[in-house]
């Protein structure tokens, strides 16, 4: 690659101020507030810090030795996992067999955007029927089936015996969606001379998936791989509509921070940092794995 | 023999593309489904088709008779339409250097990228209430003033996620069409509006519609900035009339079809310019 | 194009906010904050009394009312701290107003009687709702609330067990509930794990009395703390004996409560605001009542649950405005006045010298028979949580399903809230 053309740096400010600035303004200086506050003891969210903790770590020594933390975080990397397996997963399937098919493409693209659309408040009440106790969908299928007894009425209580199933399920399915439609935006943006090229070489479809949508698809990929990440160490709205206050040890770290928010806000500003601190570092780490592998291409 | 296989494989790709679609498209359904139905019905069989007796239109009359729906969506497509279009231009020329050009102190913007991504809303949101409080646009008799509100956090809120995913889609474009328009002596800007830009669109468009929908559905933030009926954005406007003591499921389900149908159609509008650039090769077996 | 959008919006906000000032040269406009709003059962009675305020005093309502949640609440308080709070708020009287309070962000009562004499004197000053502060009253309530046990009757019918009455013992109760477990049905429709706080109140209320149960307890030991630990302990009793439904721990409020409606469940114990959710849930109102909830020890099956825990507040940015401070005291007074007070009420309580008048033509069964639940209370003392702060009452009421599992020592529970409670 010829880099020269971008060794004239004098002038890459002008491009990366205005967008910096936004965050500067709205997120890193509040962030800051939010880190001195986790120091700090505040009766009520919106008030101001009053003195400090003491020790002034007080909130991090806590979270060290909170039981729920420690499920928070067992929990959100098992999240972590399902989310780029299933989530990422999924999507560059769907992605890759939707780009390879002749009729119909349009209409997949579209109904598979659904669920991302649709508030979590009414998915959750909508699972929470798929997976409710008496007379939910998933139950009622087991006993016409015969696997649970019907004339018993045998039921399964789901949320207490296959809590992170039943919470995991409904998360990953909700964000195959915004995956897929990352992904097939990579797609598009693969040349398509290249496809021609190798067809002429007598490439078949799969070896065209596999020696070149893949490989030039990396970025995008890693991209999916950042957000899912991310986005599992903050997800709340889903889970905590079905699990409230993590119910059967079900807690996140985006549920434990949320169902603090209100009611301990130092311990949820320390709870945040620890989010944002996980989170950065698992990004980069992603990055760089990507990045690495790009340039032995 | 050869043509045989491709067709069963095909079978087997539909299968499974229709076998997903049928998850995606069925909750949408069983909402809007559940909008006709008034509250009664919908404790007793919310998976009943809503025909004959059942079907009733109290939700969308509650809906449209008291409230004035139309601001409110005006507002919606002004904020959001704002979010998603200066978004789209800023997070482009960020991702442009950070993709393309190596710099000091790089890693630290790339560290604040991702850190930006994961502030929780509810960390940040009360000192950018002070601040902008401080500034007058929050209360303020102008509704112009009230919208902004709402569109600077939000612009900033989508900023490292679509600095992120342009950055990732344009790592994947080649470097042979920039070198060029260098060669012929295009400045950075000249380089980055005629040549990455335009190639960019079918990404600008993914996080176009993101943004748009990430503010649209933002409720929290809406709640804080948007305070009287005539600044009240589609989505506060809906939770007011959804939300009860319990919750009235008629009510939600009738909010949240008239709150999906917009962005849907929004949706379906742009994703053509997704796959301009799909490839044929791809397509064609 | 994109630009200009931004700089329009803009431009927009700069020429209205300066023509904004002098727009209202006739009659004064404030900013009223309340909770009647979404479908609160009184938001439409709100809408009416502003326009008729309106019609009246030439004044004009710029009404920024939202459903109370915990983002609203904090959402106020930051208001009061930014400087942009409304000029009138309605809003709690416990320890949410605390912030505002001990900042003197609004005004007192007796404050306001110094200019009108005549402000809020319709009502008890006894049961306005004295802030726990200083105990010096702010604000003037409206309607108040009581929490009351609801039943189905068919249910019970078909379990062949009584109505409860004024009469019905803890003892009592519990012979019922097995009748019911019996004969095949759930007996409590509850969530412990999304609202225990129903059952917590009446339970610690059990080992108290109307004069006692508003206390906080000094700690765990003291007559307050045992109390709240027997309270705890009885729930627990409830749910080994297999009252509460079985999947109680898991299971939403709106879960149980439709166990409710749908004639699974026979017992909830519930707010007064609540008549309207069951009334729209349910087919036949006749089917259902609500009555006292039986007691034991100190506590007579007629003392209860209630208070007025909202009521408007003044804000002293409003009063030392010298064009406001007239608009804000007559719309005050306005909204509490007998009559709109009769129309807000209802069939729950008020602070009137005179009581409420509610126009009772128009109730049906279920809000009939909560008027004989209310003739029929002696004593009345608020919930005792809404004395805690949230962080406070975190280790019951988010942690009650490890409680009631034997998990937690309820003791245990009760001095994790007291130590966060003195934080």
């Amino acid at each position: 690659m010829g880099p020269s053309i971008y060794k004239n740096k004098k002038r890459i400010w002008v491009f990366l101020a205005p967008a910096f600035a936004f965050m500067v303004v709205y997120l890193y200086y509040p962030f800051i507030q939010n880190i001195l506050n986790s120091f700090m003891h505040i009766k009520y969210m919106g008030t101001a810090g009053g003195e400090w903790n003491s020790p002034w770590y007080k909130n991090y020594l806590t979270l060290l030795s909170d039981p729920k933390m420690r499920i928070a975080l067992k929990n959100t990397g098992i999240t972590i996992a399902a989310t780029i397996i299933g989530q990422v997963g999924i999507a560059l399937v769907l992605s890759l067999l939707v780009s390879n098919i002749e009729r119909g493409s349009g209409f997949f693209r579209t109904v598979f955007f659904f669920p991302i659309v649709v508030s979590a408040t009414a998915l959750g009440l909508l699972f929470n029927l798929v997976f409710l106790y008496d007379k939910g969908m998933v139950n009622q299928f087991l006993q016409f089936a015969g696997v649970l007894n019907r004339e018993a009425n045998q039921l399964i209580d789901w949320k207490s015996k296959y809590p992170m199933f039943t919470m995991l399920t409904p998360v990953i399915w909700q964000y195959v969606g915004f995956y897929f439609v990352i992904l097939l935006t990579g797609l598009a943006g693969i040349p398509e001379d290249l496809y021609e090229a190798a067809t002429i070489d007598g490439a078949g479809r799969w070896q065209r998936v596999r020696y070149i949508s893949l490989p030039l698809l990396r970025g995008s990929i890693s991209t999916c791989v950042i957000l899912a990440v991310t986005g599992a160490l903050k997800v709340f709205d889903l889970p905590w509509t079905m699990f409230v206050n993590g119910m059967s040890n079900t807690w996140l770290t985006g549920t434990y921070m949320y169902s603090k928010v209100y009611s301990d806000v130092d311990y949820a500003s320390a709870i945040a940092v620890v989010i944002v601190v996980i989170g950065v570092i698992l990004s980069a780490a992603v990055n760089r794995i990507f990045g690495k592998t790009e340039d032995f291409q | 023999m050869k043509k045989k296989k491709i067709r069963f494989g095909m079978i087997v790709v539909y299968l499974i593309l229709i076998l997903w679609a049928l998850t995606t498209i069925f909750p949408l359904c069983w909402s809007v489904m559940n909008s006709f139905k008034n509250k009664k019905v919908i404790y007793n069989n919310s998976f009943a088709l809503p025909f004959g007796e059942a079907f009733s239109l109290e939700n969308y009359r509650n809906i449209f008779a008291n409230y004035n729906i139309l601001s409110a969506y005006r507002n919606s497509f002004i904020i959001s339409g704002s979010v998603a279009a200066v978004v789209i231009l800023l997070a482009g020329m960020a991702a442009y250097i950070l993709c393309r050009y190596e710099f000091r102190g790089k890693t630290l913007l790339n560290l604040l990228l991702y850190a930006g991504m994961m502030f929780p809303i509810y960390s940040t949101i009360i000192p950018v209430m002070r601040m902008q409080a401080k500034w007058g646009i929050v209360n303020s008799s102008s509704v112009g003033a009230n919208l902004l509100s709402v569109i600077l956090p939000q612009i900033a809120g989508n900023m490292s996620f679509a600095i992120i995913v342009l950055r990732g889609y344009i790592r994947t474009l080649p470097v042979e069409l920039e070198e060029s328009a260098f060669l012929e002596g295009c400045s950075m800007f000249q380089t980055y509006f005629r040549v990455v830009f335009p190639l960019c669109k079918p990404s600008m468009v993914t996080v176009g519609i993101f943004s748009f929908l990430w503010s649209y559905n933002d409720l929290f933030t809406q709640m804080f900035f948007l305070r009287t009926k005539e600044n009240w954005a589609i989505t506060i406007l809906l939770n007011n009339i959804a939300s009860k003591e319990g919750v009235n499921y008629g009510a939600l389900f009738a909010s949240v079809t008239l709150i999906v149908i917009p962005v849907l159609i929004v949706y379906m509008f742009l994703n053509r310019y997704i796959i301009q650039g799909m490839t044929v090769g791809a397509v064609k077996g | 194009m994109r630009k200009n959008h931004v700089i329009t919006l803009a431009g927009i906000m700069a020429v209205s906010a300066v023509l904004a000032a002098p727009a209202f040269a006739e009659g004064v406009t404030i900013n009223v904050t309340t909770t009647y709003a979404g479908e609160d059962s009184n938001a439409q009675n709100f809408k009416d009394s502003v326009a008729a305020w309106e019609e009246e005093s030439g004044n004009k309502v710029e009404d920024s009312s939202a459903t109370s949640d915990e983002s609203f609440k904090s959402r106020i308080i930051t208001d009061f701290e930014a400087g942009s709070e409304p000029d009138v708020l309605f809003f709690f009287n416990g320890v949410d107003s605390n912030q505002f309070v001990e900042q003197g962000k609004v005004v007192s009562i007796d404050e306001i009687r110094e200019v009108y004499p005549e402000y809020a004197s319709n009502m008890k000053d006894e049961m306005l709702g004295a802030s726990p502060v200083d105990g010096v009253n702010y604000s003037v309530p409206v309607n108040g609330y009581w929490e009351g046990l609801f039943v189905n009757k068919d249910v019970l019918n078909a379990a062949g067990v009584e109505v409860p009455t004024i009469d019905t013992t803890w003892e009592d109760f519990l012979k019922d509930c097995e009748a019911i477990k019996e004969a095949g049905y759930t007996p409590i429709a509850a969530s412990l794990q999304e609202i225990p706080h129903y059952w917590f109140e009446y339970a610690i209320y059990n080992f108290q009395s109307p004069q006692t149960h508003n206390t906080v307890p000094e700690s765990v030991d003291d007559e307050y703390g045992q109390a709240w630990v027997n309270g705890l302990n009885d729930i627990k009793a409830l749910y080994e004996a297999g009252y509460f439904p079985e999947n109680t721990l898991t299971a939403t409020d709106a879960e149980t409560f439709q166990l409710f409606t749908t004639d699974k469940a026979a017992f909830l114990i519930d707010g007064s605001w609540k008549i309207g959710g069951i009334t729209e849930a349910v087919d036949d109102i006749d089917h259902f009542a609500v009555v006292n909830v039986p007691g034991k020890g100190d506590r007579k099956t007629t003392d209860e649950i209630g208070g007025l825990s909202m009521g408007y507040y003044i804000t002293r940015k409003a009063w030392e405005d010298e064009e406001k401070r007239d608009a804000a005291v007559s719309f005050v007074s306005f909204m509490t006045s007998d009559e709109v007070v009769s129309k807000f009420s209802g069939v729950s309580a008020t602070a009137l010298k005179d009581g409420a008048s509610p126009d009772v033509s128009e109730f049906n069964a279920l809000q009939l028979s909560a008027l004989d639940y209310t003739a029929s209370i002696t004593g009345i003392c608020p919930a005792v949580q809404d004395n805690l702060s949230a962080a406070a009452r975190e280790p019951i009421f988010a942690d009650m399903a490890s409680i009631v599992k034997g998990d937690v020592d309820a003791a245990d529970a009760v001095a994790a809230v007291l130590e966060a409670n003195a934080e």
